[in-house]
C-alpha cells in the first residue's frame, strides 16, 4: 500500500505537471494571437464579412492576391451571414476582440463610432497606407462621420425594382425612367390581371423604399439624431399597403414568410420587389426566368430621391496593426484584379480603376452597370441621408412591423404607434 | 494444534491489501498527526482531481450568474460600462407588449403542450407495457425521437415539413382545409412547436413504463377478483400507484417546456425576416431575452428577463412540490 501511494502521488503530480504545462503552452499561444507578431515581422490581421459561400471563394482569391502582393502580412477570415455576423462583431466588440478590418454599412457607422469601436482612417490616408484618389461620384466621402473617416467603400449600389422580366412584358407594363406612383399602381393591377400574379412582394416593410418615398417628398427617413417623418406620414404609407393587400396587389405574407431566406420574386410569387440593384445576381442564381432592373417610381415625375448606396471596410480602433489594415483596405479598393475577382457581388466598384477592369459580359451584371449608368445619365442622385446611432434597430423594428401588419396582427394604427414606441427607445429620443 | 490457528481466521475476512497493512493493533498504529496528514493528502488529491470541475463551475456557471444578477439591475449594452438603473429593467419588461406577448406565448406552449405530452407518453406506456410480440422494436421506436429530438436539423426537418406546398399543408388539402403551411402563419407556428415537443415523448414514456412495471400484479388481481373493470383498475390501482412517476415527469416537463429556445429559434427563425416567427408567432420568452440581448445588444435587459424566468420557473416548481402532498402515493417500503 505503501508502495501504491507512492505510484499514486508521483501519478498526481505528474498528471498535475501536465495540465499545468498545457494551461503555460495555452497561455503562449494567446499570448501569441493577441500580438500577431512573430519574430519575422510578418503579421495576421483578422477580416470579417458576411455574405454566403459564393463570395467566400471570391474573396478568398482576393486574399491570396494580397499575400502574394504583401508577403508579410496574412489575412485570417471570418464570415457570417448578415445577421449572425452582427451578433458575433458584437460580443468579440464588447470583449476587446473585434476583427481588425472589417465589412461595414451605412447604418452602423454612427454605432459603432459611439461605443468607440471604429478607427479612424484619415491618419493612414495622410501617412499615405491608404488612397483616397479615384473614387467614382464622390463615393469617398461616403464613411466620413464628423470628419472622421471611418469606411471605405467597396462598392455602390442602389435600390431598384428588381423585376421578372416575361411577367411584365406579358402583362404589357413597360416601366420607364419617370414614371411615378399612380403609374406603379395601375401596373400592379395590369399584372394581376394579366399575369396572374402578384406585383410585389411587400413594399412596405422595406425601410430604404420609404426613406425614397419621404425624400421624394423633401423628407427622410432619418435626421442625425432622430427620425424624418411623422406618425401621420407612416399612417399613410401604411394604410395603402392595407389596402393594396386587401385587393390583391401584393403577394400574400405568409407564403412570403414560408420561402425566406428566398425572395418572393425568385419563388415566382410576385413580379417584382423594391431591393438593392445587385440583389439581381442572387435572384438570377436562385429563381428560373430572367430577371431584369426597373426605375424607382416617382412623386413628381423627375426625382427618385435615389442615392448610392455602399458597403464598406472599417477598421477596429483596437487593432495593433494599422498601417497593416490600410495597406489592406488600399489594396481591396484600388486593385483592379480584385474587381475581376469580385465582379459586381458587393455593388458596382467603387474606384474607377476597379469599375474600368471589369467589364461584365453576362446579361445579367450588365444589366446592373446599365442601370447604374442611367441613374448618373438621368442625374437622379442626391446625397445620402445620415444614419443616427439606433438606425440598424429602427430598420430591424420596421421590417417586423411591417410584417405584423402584412399578416393582419396589427392594424395601421398599432404599428404606427407600436413603431414610434420601439424607435425612440432605441435613438435614445 | 487449537491455539496456533486460532488468529489465523481473525484476517480471513479481510482482503488482501487489508490483511497487508493491519488496522489494529498498537504495534505500527499510524499516529494521530500522521493519519491527519494522510487525510489531508487524499483531500488534497481529491480537490486536484475535481479542479478541471470545479474551475469549470466557477468559471462559467457560478461567476457568469453573478455577473447576470448584477447586470439586471444595470443599464449594459456590451460596450459601455453598465450603468446601475435598479428596477429600471423589470418596470420597462412589464411596460413592453412584445414582452408580455412573449410571456403569453411560452404560458400557452407550457400549458397545452405539456399534457398533451405527458398524456400520449403514458397513453403509449400503457400499451408497451404488456407483453407483446416485437415490444422492444416499439419502445425503441417511440424512444427515438426523444433522443434526436432536440437537434437542430430535426428543428429544420420539421420547418420543412410544415412549410407552405411541403406535406402537412398538401395532406390538410386532402381534407379540404386550406390553410397554406403553418411556419408562415403567426397563428399557426405555435402548433408546429406543440406537435414537435409532444412527437419527443418517448423520454417521459420510458420513465412511466419503468413506473408501470413496478406496480405490484397482486393488486390487479385482487381487484379483478373483486370485479373492478379496465377503467377502474386503472383509476384506483395505476394512477395511484404510478403517482410518484407522474409527479416527476410532470415537473421535469414542465421546466423543460418553459426553457424552450433552439426549436423555436430555428423553426420559427428567419420567417419573416424575424428570429421569432412572422408577426413573432412563436416568440417564446427566451427567443425574446436571445433577440434583447444578442440582437439589440441589451444585455442588462436580459439578464433581467433571464432572472425572472428563474424565479418563474421555482414557483411554479414549489407549486408543484405543495400539490403533491394532495396527490401523490408514496408506498411504504415498496
Amino acid at each position: 500500500m505503501q508502495q501504491n501511494r507512492n505510484v499514486e502521488r508521483r501519478t498526481v503530480l505528474k498528471a498535475a505537471g501536465a495540465s499545468l504545462a498545457v494551461a503555460g503552452l495555452g497561455a503562449t499561444a494567446t499570448a501569441c494571437g493577441g500580438d500577431s507578431g512573430a519574430g519575422d515581422g510578418t503579421v495576421t490581421i483578422r477580416y470579417a464579412w458576411w455574405g454566403a459561400e459564393d463570395r467566400a471563394q471570391r474573396i478568398k482569391k482576393t486574399i491570396a492576391l494580397f499575400e502574394k502582393k504583401y508577403p508579410k502580412i496574412k489575412v485570417k477570415t471570418d464570415f457570417q451571414v448578415y445577421p449572425d455576423f452582427w451578433k458575433k462583431f458584437n460580443t468579440q466588440a464588447s470583449g476587446g476582440n473585434p476583427p481588425d478590418v472589417f465589412q461595414n454599412a451605412i447604418g452602423f457607422l454612427r454605432k459603432y463610432d459611439a461605443k468607440n469601436v471604429l478607427l479612424d482612417l484619415s491618419p493612414q490616408v495622410e501617412a499615405g497606407n491608404l488612397s483616397l484618389d479615384g473614387f467614382r461620384a464622390g463615393l469617398e466621402k461616403f464613411g466620413e462621420v464628423d470628419g472622421k473617416l471611418l469606411g471605405v467603400p467597396v462598392g455602390s449600389n442602389s435600390m431598384a425594382l428588381v423585376i421578372d422580366k416575361p411577367v411584365y412584358t406579358k402583362s404589357g407594363v413597360k416601366p420607364e425612367q419617370g414614371w411615378t406612383w399612380d403609374d406603379f399602381d395601375a401596373a400592379m393591377k395590369k399584372i394581376r390581371e394579366k399575369a396572374g400574379r402578384a406585383g410585389d412582394s411587400g413594399m412596405y416593410g422595406v425601410m430604404y423604399l420609404y426613406d425614397l418615398y419621404l425624400r421624394q417628398n423633401g423628407k427622410a427617413f432619418f435626421t442625425e439624431d432622430g427620425l424624418g417623418f411623422t406618425e401621420a406620414d407612416l399612417k399613410a404609407w401604411w394604410a395603402k399597403a392595407e389596402k393594396g393587400l386587401e385587393e390583391g396587389l401584393y403577394a400574400d405574407p405568409k407564403k412570403v414568410a414560408q420561402i425566406k431566406p428566398k425572395s418572393a420574386v425568385a419563388a415566382e410569387l410576385a413580379a417584382g420587389e423594391f431591393t438593392w440593384d445587385n440583389f439581381t445576381v442572387r435572384y438570377t442564381s436562385e429563381g428560373k426566368s430572367e430577371y431584369g432592373l426597373a426605375p424607382i417610381p416617382t412623386t413628381d415625375g423627375k426625382r427618385t430621391g435615389q442615392y448610392l448606396g455602399s458597403l464598406m471596410l472599417s477598421a477596429s480602433k483596437r487593432t495593433q496593426h494599422p498601417k497593416e489594415v490600410a495597406q489592406f483596405i488600399d489594396f481591396m479598393v484600388h486593385e483592379p484584379e480584385v474587381a475581376k475577382i469580385m465582379g459586381y457581388d458587393r455593388g458596382v466598384p467603387a474606384t474607377q480603376a476597379q469599375y474600368d477592369a471589369y467589364q461584365p459580359t453576362d446579361p445579367v451584371n450588365k444589366a446592373i452597370a446599365e442601370y447604374e449608368e442611367s441613374l448618373v445619365a438621368a442625374g437622379v442622385l442626391e446625397p445620402i441621408t445620415p444614419h443616427p446611432n439606433g438606425a440598424d434597430i429602427c430598420e430591424a423594428a420596421f421590417l417586423r412591423i411591417g410584417d405584423e401588419l402584412a399578416l393582419g396582427t396589427r392594424t395601421v394604427d398599432e404599428a404606427v404607434k407600436q413603431f414610434f414606441t420601439e424607435s425612440k427607445t432605441a435613438l435614445g429620443t | 494444534m487449537g491455539t496456533t490457528v486460532t488468529h489465523a481466521p481473525a484476517t480471513e475476512g479481510l482482503s488482501k491489501d487489508e490483511r497487508s497493512e493491519p488496522r489494529h493493533g498498537p504495534a505500527d498504529a499510524p499516529s494521530p498527526a500522521a493519519l491527519l496528514r494522510r487525510g489531508r493528502r487524499e483531500n488534497l488529491a481529491g480537490y486536484l482531481f475535481m479542479s478541471p470541475w470545479i474551475a469549470g463551475f466557477l468559471l462559467l456557471t457560478a461567476g457568469p450568474m453573478i455577473a447576470s444578477l448584477y447586470f439586471a439591475f444595470t443599464d449594459y449594452n456590451l460596450f459601455d460600462a453598465p450603468r446601475w438603473i435598479g428596477l429600471g429593467n423589470f418596470s420597462e419588461m412589464f411596460a413592453d407588449p412584445r414582452w408580455r406577448h412573449s410571456v403569453r406565448v411560452t404560458l400557452w406552449y407550457v400549458v397545452v403542450g405539456t399534457p398533451l405530452k405527458l398524456l400520449l407518453a403514458l397513453g403509449v406506456a400503457l400499451l408497451l407495457a404488456q407483453n407483446r410480440r416485437g415490444q422492444a422494436f416499439y419502445r425503441a421506436a417511440f424512444y427515438a425521437p426523444s433522443l434526436i429530438g432536440a437537434s437542430v436539423s430535426v428543428a429544420i426537418v420539421w420547418k420543412a415539413i410544415f412549410s407552405d406546398d411541403a406535406i402537412v399543408d398538401r395532406t390538410q388539402r386532402i381534407f379540404g382545409i386550406d390553410a397554406g403551411g403553418w411556419i408562415g402563419d403567426p397563428e399557426l407556428i405555435i402548433y408546429s412547436l406543440v406537435a414537435l415537443t409532444v412527437w419527443q415523448f418517448g423520454a417521459p414514456m420510458v420513465i412511466f413504463l419503468a413506473g408501470l412495471k413496478q406496480v405490484p400484479r397482486e393488486l390487479y388481481e385482487a381487484a379483478e377478483v373483486d370485479g373492478a373493470g379496465k377503467w377502474r383498475r386503472f383509476w384506483n390501482i395505476t394512477l395511484p400507484m404510478i403517482s410518484p412517476v407522474l409527479f416527476f415527469n410532470i415537473l421535469l416537463e414542465t421546466i423543460h417546456s418553459f426553457q424552450i429556445f433552439s426549436s423555436a429559434y430555428i423553426v420559427g427563425g428567419g420567417a419573416g425576416g424575424n428570429a421569432c416567427g412572422p408577426a413573432d408567432g412563436s416568440m417564446v420568452y427566451t427567443c425574446y431575452l436571445y433577440v434583447q440581448g444578442f440582437e439589440n445588444s441589451r444585455m442588462g435587459l436580459a439578464s433581467a428577463m433571464a432572472w425572472l424566468l428563474l424565479v418563474a420557473v421555482a414557483l411554479v416548481t414549489a407549486v408543484l412540490f405543495w400539490s403533491q402532498k394532495r396527490w401523490v402515493h408514496y408506498e411504504e417500503g415498496a
